[in-house]
């Protein structure tokens, strides 16, 4: 997937986008806040892309601004080739119809007043496909998909008469109904339990077969990631630190910042000696000049003065893995992580 | 997934959704009380078309008894007494629960329809329009409604009950949009809208089948305070004289009583009109607060299982 280098299905070209905090009325007030710094992305057809990054990295920010909840300051982004931040009214609804998205919270993104029949046939009624018995037999297809089945049981359920796990999985069906080519899946399992993440995964996983489906799949967790996706982007305060491919950036991560995020994660299995980059400085650097690497204040291995003057620009260091550093450091942290070690969620 | 089953679910789902909210209206007093008042008042309102037709002395507005030309009490021929020119005070007591429903309702919902529209539209465009709207919605609620319909009354003479409630829904909407301005709001942040844009949902679907029945519940819960408002509006304007001359309302009664001079001489005729009015504005009220618990959880008193 990723070695096709064909065209990309989408592209994010140097995509910024801030945020101004609302100006009191007598304070100064207006205070920009930098949400996405030049975030340039390709993502190829067929693939499952990982965006991952702590809270407040601008990860979600990415996904509103693909299925257009949010326009973009600058940049562009291109599905298909074609330009989507200009698109208006008819162009915009054929759009939307193309490119779905799965959202955080289910316990928020579906409204309390419809039924699971109302909630996942609504697309295909805005979008005017169909008559009402081939919408109920679409309706009925993506539910059973999204492994609510038999659907007949779930059809005239209200969101409060469903788990979390089961809203969740209505929500899918809602994303999937319309057949979109590109889905952003945005933190889907982060408010529910592991066992059902795994199914949702799994889920994700079949659709992207059944659909022809291309999926951006933001989460925090580098472990999750690893095991849905093809290709990873580290995301660390709007700037893009290290993109390559899944094994490549959980085996042999460059950045300090990957590489203190796989730190972070919890481990189990046989791990002999266990692999540790300690690449995270305890305590913050304070007085950071403006123009310095993003992951300056924190790194360890930073060069007090190259890191702190300039921002480095993503490098392709080995093929298709590229990282924004400085000084990269090849070498790998000492220890097996072998292949009996798990890294858990 | 045939329709008839699917109905069938639906009704179900409303059906339990009002047994659910019946259960927690039943455990409040308040609620029971008013609800059981209003019923009465509504018996009332239904009763008032017999009389007139027993007798046509007993005709609230035209019916005069031929034997009588001043005020008398009670009596066997007229239960409550008669006023001073001899017109049967329970018939004009039961027709005044008759007009005090039709003016409470109509303005309230009139008022409510205005308010919810207004909010809605102000919290879901935003920007200039909340603006707008908003400050005319200060701007009428500053206006003291009695003292306004006062003015346009001594304007245009007598005015029509019908003009009345659309003065008084007119003054009335301010509170209401407010209200539903700031749930619009809050839903309008709601992942679910966001889902609908995602979907490709039009600015008019969002408003229509995500926002509005999400905000109606609180659209009625303001209705039954507004009837308070209304009916007390009504009264007022009847009893200072400026009432429609056409219609028996019970500010109206009060007003003969207190312009023939009965005020002190008649507590027959002084105090039906008078207890009603409070009893009605309180019944309504009560259903207001009772309702409000079963609108919002957080007013619920605790359980006492777990």
């Amino acid at each position: 997937m990723a070695e096709g280098r064909h065209n990309p299905l989408l592209e994010l070209r140097d995509i910024r986008k801030t945020y101004r905090t609302r100006r009191s009325l007598f304070g100064s007030g207006g205070r920009e806040v930098v949400a996405l710094n030049s975030v340039s992305l390709e993502i190829y057809h067929g693939e499952i892309f990982g965006l991952v990054g702590e809270s407040g990295s601008g990860k979600t920010t990415v996904g509103r601004l693909i299925v257009r909840l949010e326009d973009p300051e600058q940049g562009s982004i291109r599905l298909e080739g074609v330009e989507v931040t200009k698109l208006r009214g008819k162009a915009l609804r054929d759009f939307r119809r193309k490119v779905q998205m799965i959202f955080q919270d289910p316990y928020q993104s579906l409204n309390p007043q419809l039924s699971v029949f109302d909630t996942v046939s609504e697309p295909l009624t805005v979008h005017r496909i169909g008559n009402s018995s081939q919408r109920e037999e679409q309706v009925r297809k993506a539910l059973t998909a999204a492994g609510l089945s038999p659907p007949e049981d779930y059809v005239f359920r209200y969101p409060h008469q469903l788990s979390g796990g089961q809203r969740q999985r209505v929500a899918i069906a809602r994303a999937m109904v319309l057949k979109p080519s590109f889905i952003v899946a945005d933190e889907p399992t982060s408010m529910l339990d592991a066992s059902i993440s795994a199914q949702i995964f799994n889920i994700l996983i079949e659709m992207r077969e059944k659909l022809d489906a291309t999926l951006l799949f933001i989460t925090h967790s580098l472990a999750a990631a690893r095991y849905l996706c093809d290709r990873i982007a580290v995301i660390y305060k709007g700037n893009l630190m290290e993109i390559g491919s899944a094994d490549e950036i959980i085996q042999n991560p460059i950045h300090p910042y990957t590489r203190a995020l796989l730190d972070a994660l919890p481990r189990f299995g046989d791990c002999g000696e266990m692999k540790y980059y300690g690449t995270l400085l305890g305590r913050e650097r304070e007085y950071v000049e403006p123009s310095a690497c993003p992951f300056f204040p924190r790194c360890r291995p930073a060069d007090e003065t190259k890191c702190s003057r300039d921002k480095p620009l993503l490098k392709e260091i080995f093929p298709s893995h590229f990282v924004a550093c400085f000084e990269p450091d090849l070498k790998q942290a000492e220890g097996s992580g072998g292949d009996t070690c798990f890294y858990g969620t | 997934m045939e329709l008839a089953t699917k109905k069938i679910v639906l009704r179900y789902h409303w059906v339990f959704r009002i047994r659910e909210g019946w259960g927690i209206f039943h455990q409040s007093l308040l609620g029971k009380i008013g609800l059981v008042l209003l019923l009465l008042f509504a018996l009332m309102a239904l009763c008032s078309y017999i009389p007139p037709r027993l007798d046509p002395m007993y005709d609230p507005m035209t019916g005069v008894d031929p034997k009588i030309s001043h005020s008398t009490g009670p009596s066997m021929r007229h239960w409550l007494g008669t006023d001073f020119m001899g017109r049967d005070i329970l018939s004009q007591l039961l027709a005044g629960a008759r007009i005090a429903f039709m003016v409470g309702v109509s303005a309230a919902f009139m008022s409510i329809f205005l308010g919810t529209a207004i909010g809605m539209i102000a919290g879901y465009v935003g920007r200039i329009m909340d603006t707008l709207l908003m400050r005319l919605a200060d701007m009428i609620m500053v206006m003291p409604t009695l003292l306004v319909v006062l003015i346009l009354s001594s304007l245009f003479g007598q005015l029509n009950i019908w003009t009345i409630v659309l003065i008084i829904a007119l003054f009335r909407w301010p509170g209401v949009s407010r209200v539903i301005r700031s749930q619009t709001l809050s839903l309008k942040q709601r992942p679910f809208i966001e889902a609908a844009r995602v979907a490709g949902a039009s600015h008019l679907r969002i408003i229509f089948r995500h926002i509005m029945p999400n905000v109606l519940p609180l659209s009625f819960l303001y209705m039954t305070f507004r009837v308070t408002s209304a009916i007390i509006i009504e009264a007022a304007l009847a009893f200072l004289g400026f009432g429609d001359p056409g219609t028996v309302s019970w500010g109206m009664m009060l007003q003969w009583v207190w312009k023939t001079g009965h005020m002190f001489k008649a507590p027959y005729w002084l105090l039906p009109p008078g207890i009603c009015i409070s009893l009605i504005t309180l019944s309504f009220y009560m259903l207001g607060r009772a309702m409000d618990e079963v609108l919002d959880p957080r007013l619920r008193r605790e359980q006492e299982a777990g």
